[in-house]
């Protein structure tokens, strides 16, 4: 062995020892630069070639590039175990803690009463309801004449209303029904409508009275609707609401606009023995109803003698309390992210 | 209303009917019970006591010891300071342990060096009354060591009616119908009641004159000899039972005779009134009257008076006269009874704000015949209590009253239809029968009489007799039946489908949350806002002071509530769908035009390093724009012809027009800075704001171009980033149409990526960046379609003006 291949192996053993200890790609690829690249030691080997005498020029070419082939190599085999080392070492998690919570983003959301109404509105749709939308500065006749309630009725005392300034005789309604008559106008019966939206009362607010709200009202006119029906209707309507059969009550219950008239009770969902919620009776009180009084159907130009139908009123706000068991009801229009943000 | 479960069983037997399923059975079939609860259940652990000596307590003048044989052990050694305990008497005892009204318990405890074993009570300490005079002494044959309440009878239930379950039954306003309807429920006989009048003197009746129609009835019955005195305990037991405060026996008597029957009565000191006698008639304008509660009334010509002739005396069902009252030896008395029109009385008391359990009944509209079987009961209660009363005058009887009973025809298959049960006609027959109505099936009819006590208000039609058959025949069971019919599909609802839309884009790929406000506005906003003079739509009483203004816009409201959550948080992006409401643009009838429309503001501190609001606010308006199928005009300001509210920025607002129709459908700005300080946007909450609102009405007149998918290239495209240098006096959008234009037919998208100025740059120019993507749909671009758009963008920006910054 000559003194040349001495060096050579030297340099070769020096060269493997670099590659084999380059710890990351970085200091692999310095090593590549610095014995293969343009100016590395392999190319200045393959430069002095040229100098040497012809007869050993052969040998040190063959010599040069078997260095340059087994650097290459082992470059190539230190990458790809770079490569797996660092699989290896991501699939280590170092510092991640999957119990520390993500960062906080808020993703938008709809309002309660909207994600309820909405899924009423779905329900009531599928059941061949129209939904219809009524003005909510009403017109005296339609609040209040129209439904059976003249001027001086006591029914008018328990809707403390708001009266508008003005000619004429303009309220904030006072709960959806007006819609009823506004709706037999339109339509011609047989038909089936609700009527969602925003109400208003006069009175001083506490956790459970506000002075503007939302209710849903329902209306149905056919031949011969009984009072059977409208137990059935409400029976689906509250299977719809609660994802589950509620057994209901009906017992009687007084609106000027209908006849008999009846509040309907839901066995209390959230308990069986008596809750915060049903005030430890078991029923919850969840809406008025009854069958149209024919007063009401003649103002709306429907012969009650060819035509019956049912009406309900459907809590909205308080619906929403329910579910979501809201304590108190000035939060639904507080506008407060604290409140929305929940939902 | 209260009713009492022993005043019930005077009228009806109540054998083997807790209260509890009184309760549940009026609620089934009659009206709403609210609660159920004891009487003074106290009374149950305090015993009868006899006092077998008081002697003095040797440290204090006042009080006495008494030893008390409470009928357990050693007799009770009790401190005693009032002044009427004597040896010999029956009274209350409660010993230790004891619990009194007030969380109040007995303890032994040492008095003046005296031990005490309880406490002997007067009336006021066990709630039964504000008599302050000493013990309550009981009737001699208590039993010794018997519960109070046992021994006096005082064990009793109170039932909570919900009185809004009532409106509709005046004959449910006292325990007598309330009776009625127990002894149809549970199929019982009403108990006879002694309402025949006592033996009448022979003098002329008491002068009445009845003026005004408003009085359909007024009895006049004089009662001479009357004695004030404490009414027996049965009594004052039912009275404070439904939460009376039992005063003398004649107010007493008043008052149980309304909450038994329903009939408010007044009894008048008859020597106080004119002997030219009573006329009723209606208030002269002007005219005033202090009515018992000491409060002096202004009247108006609409309130009905009871007068002595010029003097006003009572007003009429609601409240006596100051000057009338009974009052101490009142020998001699008039007892009106009497009948009133509801919505008279009605509109007297709402407008004095004067409601009185006499109006409560009165605004029902009681039954003109009741008045003599009231008047009849008033006198036999008295002449059993006081047996030397006399009536010495004939009875008044004025007014132009009609029994308002009558006869109605039902068909029982009508009924069933509207039950939707199947019942037989004897069942039906039954079920009218047990309420009194006495039925009388022929043939398909069922003939009806209405007695006077329910013919006044909830029984005139058929349909009410359907509810009567189902309320006793009970709801529950009645079966459910399934609705079946030929439905067409409601129409489609454009309206209601764009909403969820704009619901759905805002809070969910904009992130935005969705909140519902108040149509109320805040005069305190309105004023920051510059708005306080803008016609709006307005309630005469609104809940308090500055809200009494409907909104036009979502915004001054939205604004107040990002003012709020502010303070809690960074950022806050609120949105709103709803109304707005515009009075100029009222209908024949007056209703206002009620506008839909969107709103959204968005608010962050003012130095935050992600761009700004009204950037971020304009790009989820456009994309919101596009989602729901509208192709937008490129961006403009909001100029002046745009009707766009006063307190924007003057500046910073963008007008958002659709390409299609062309109408401006809404903006985005921000709002003007002055306004901002003024609502409070400062300090720690100073943000960089902007708001959003679109007309939804607008939306839907306006065509919209549809979703309509783009090829994706078959030829790849190049993305080039052209740098312009432009003079303010160039706006935004004509730089881009220059792009446009430039590349005409390649140019397949421009974005603009950055933007700024400097002084470098001059003072009136900026410079835009743009990402600009080219292609086409046939080949291959090249780096010299590329050069000549570039080259052509170069020329077409000099000819403007601007400069293409070469890198």
């Amino acid at each position: 062995m000559s003194t040349h291949d001495l060096n050579h192996e030297a340099l070769a053993a020096e060269a493997l020892a670099r590659i084999g200890a380059a710890n990351n790609a970085e200091a692999l690829h310095a090593a590549e630069r610095e014995f293969l690249g343009k100016s590395g030691v392999v190319a200045s080997l393959l430069a002095q070639i040229p100098s040497l005498p012809p007869a050993d020029r052969g040998a040190a070419g063959k010599a040069a590039n078997q260095i340059k082939g087994r650097l290459q190599a082992a470059i190539d085999e230190r990458a790809a175990w770079l490569e797996t080392q660092a699989i290896e070492s991501d699939r280590q998690g170092l510092g991640f803690d999957p119990t520390l919570p993500p960062p906080r983003i808020d993703m938008g959301g709809l309002h309660p009463i909207t994600q309820v109404t909405r899924e009423l509105e779905d329900l009531f749709a599928s059941m061949g309801y129209h939904i219809l939308d009524g003005p909510e500065v009403e017109r005296d006749y339609y609040n209040f004449e129209a439904l059976n309630i003249p001027a001086d009725h006591p029914a008018r005392d328990s809707q403390d209303t708001f009266y508008c300034k003005g000619d004429h005789p303009l309220v904030l309604r006072t709960h959806t029904s007006p819609v009823q008559v506004r709706a037999m106008e339109r339509l011609k019966p047989p038909f089936r409508a609700v009527a969602p939206g925003k109400v208003f009362r006069q009175e001083s607010t506490d956790a459970s009275h506000e002075h503007t709200f939302h209710q849903m009202e329902g209306l149905v006119v056919a031949k011969d609707v009984s009072v059977g029906h409208l137990i059935g209707a409400m029976k689906t309507l509250l299977a719809g609401i609660f994802g589950k059969q509620v057994e209901v009550r009906l017992r009687p219950g007084y609106f000027p606009f209908v006849e008999p008239g009846f509040e309907l009770d839901a066995r209390c969902p959230f308990c069986q023995t008596g809750c915060s919620v049903c005030k430890r009776s078991t029923w919850i009180e969840l809406l008025p109803c009854g069958l149209v009084h024919p007063a009401v159907l003649r103002a709306g130009g429907i012969d009650p003698e060819e035509w019956s139908g049912f009406a309900f009123g459907l809590g909205l706000s308080r619906l929403v309390m329910l579910r979501y068991g809201i304590d108190d009801v000035r939060h639904l229009l507080s506008g407060d992210l604290r409140f929305l943000e929940q939902f | 209303m209260h009713i009492s479960y022993n005043w019930l069983a005077r009228h009806v037997d109540l054998e083997g009917i807790t209260p509890q399923a009184l309760a549940e059975n009026l609620t089934l079939s009659t009206a709403e019970v609210e609660g159920l609860f004891p009487f003074a259940p106290h009374l149950a652990d305090v015993v009868v006591g006899h006092v077998l000596e008081r002697v003095p307590h040797p440290d204090a003048d006042k009080l006495g010891v008494c030893r008390v044989d409470v009928g357990q052990g050693e007799p009770l050694q009790i401190v005693c300071g009032a002044p009427n305990v004597a040896g010999g008497q029956k009274v209350a005892v409660a010993t230790i342990g004891t619990c009194l009204p007030g969380d109040f318990k007995i303890k032994k405890s040492k008095i003046r060096g005296v031990e005490s074993e309880g406490m002997i009570c007067s009336e006021r300490e066990l709630d039964l009354g504000d008599s302050h005079d000493g013990i309550w002494v009981l009737p001699a044959e208590a039993p010794i060591g018997m519960p109070v309440a046992q021994a006096v009878g005082a064990g009793d239930w109170i039932i909570d009616i919900d009185n809004k379950s009532l409106t509709h039954r005046p004959d449910l306003w006292g325990h007598r119908g309330m009776a009625r309807e127990v002894a149809a429920i549970f199929e019982r006989e009403l108990k006879p009641l002694a309402s025949d009048l006592p033996p009448l003197g022979a003098g002329a009746p008491f002068p009445v004159r009845v003026d005004d129609a408003a009085c359909s009835r007024y009895l006049g019955l004089a009662i001479d000899g009357a004695r004030q005195e404490a009414s027996p305990l049965w009594l004052r037991f039912l009275l404070l039972a439904v939460g009376q405060r039992p005063l003398d026996l004649l107010v007493d008597l008043s008052n149980f005779v309304m909450l038994d029957l329903g009939q408010p009565n007044h009894a008048f000191d008859r020597s106080r009134i004119s002997q030219r006698g009573i006329v009723v008639r209606r208030a002269h304008e002007g005219e005033r009257m202090t009515t018992l509660d000491g409060v002096e009334r202004a009247l108006v010509p609409q309130d009905l008076l009871i007068t002595d002739g010029d003097r006003p005396v009572a007003l009429a069902g609601i409240m006596g006269g100051a000057d009338s009252k009974v009052e101490g030896d009142t020998s001699q008395l008039l007892l009106e009874v009497a009948t009133f029109a509801p919505g008279v009385i009605r509109r007297t008391s709402a407008r004095l704000g004067l409601r009185s359990d006499s109006s409560a009944r009165f605004e029902k509209h009681l039954d003109p015949v009741l008045p003599m079987i009231a008047a009849g009961h008033f006198a036999n209660l008295l002449r059993a209590i006081q047996p030397q009363v006399e009536f010495p005058l004939q009875l008044t009887d004025a007014g132009t009253w009609t029994d308002p009973a009558r006869r109605l025809s039902v068909r029982p298959a009508r009924i069933r239809s509207r039950l939707g049960v199947e019942l037989s006609d004897a069942a039906i027959v039954s079920i009218l029968s047990r309420l009194g109505l006495t039925p009388k099936l022929q043939g398909d009819q069922i003939e009806i009489q209405i007695p006077s006590s329910r013919a006044t208000k909830d029984l005139a039609l058929e349909e009410d007799v359907v509810e009567e058959v189902g309320r006793i025949h009970r709801y529950g069971n009645i079966p459910t039946q399934a609705l079946v019919g030929d439905l067409t599909p409601p129409p489609a609802d454009p309206r209601r489908r764009l909403v969820r839309k704009i619901q759905d884009r805002l809070a969910g790929a904009a992130r935005f949350r969705e909140t519902i406000q108040y149509s109320f506005l805040t005069d305190s906003v309105l004023d920051a806002m510059g708005l306080a003079g803008e016609r709006c739509v307005e309630v005469q009483n609104p809940v308090a002071e500055g809200q009494g203004k409907l909104r036009r816009s979502l915004l001054p409201n939205l604004l107040e509530a990002a003012l709020k959550n502010r303070q809690r948080h960074g950022q806050v992006a609120l949105f709103e769908v709803g109304k707005g409401y515009l009075p100029e643009a009222a209908n024949a009838q007056g209703e206002p035009m009620e506008i839909h429309t969107t709103a959204a503001v968005l608010a962050w501190p003012a130095k935050a390093s992600q761009g700004t609001a009204l950037e971020h606010l304009h790009a989820v308006a456009r994309d919101l724009l596009l989602h729901l199928g509208h192709d937008l005009a490129p961006a403009e300001a909001l100029g002046d012809g745009h009707g766009y509210p006063a307190w924007l920025h003057p500046k910073k607002r963008i007008a958002l027009r659709s390409k299609a129709g062309g109408q401006v459908l809404g903006f985005v700005a921000q709002p003007d800075p002055a306004v901002q300080q003024k609502l409070g946007f400062d300090g720690d909450v100073a943000s960089d704001l902007a708001v959003l609102e679109l007309s939804i009405d607008r939306l839907l007149e306006e065509p919209t171009a549809g979703y309509r998918y783009r090829a994706l290239p078959k030829f790849p495209e190049v993305k080039v980033d052209v740098a312009i240098l432009a003079p303010d006096s160039l706006p935004g959008s004509e730089v881009m149409t220059l792009i446009e234009a430039a590349g005409k037919g390649i140019v397949v998208d421009i974005e603009l990526f950055d933007q700024f100025r400097g002084e470098a740059l001059g003072a009136d120019r900026r410079s835009l960046a743009f990402h600009v993507k080219l292609g086409s749909e046939g080949r291959t671009l090249t780096d010299k379609d590329n050069q000549k758009f570039l080259d052509r963008l170069a020329r077409t920006l000099e000819a403007a003006g601007a400069e293409l910054r070469r890198s």
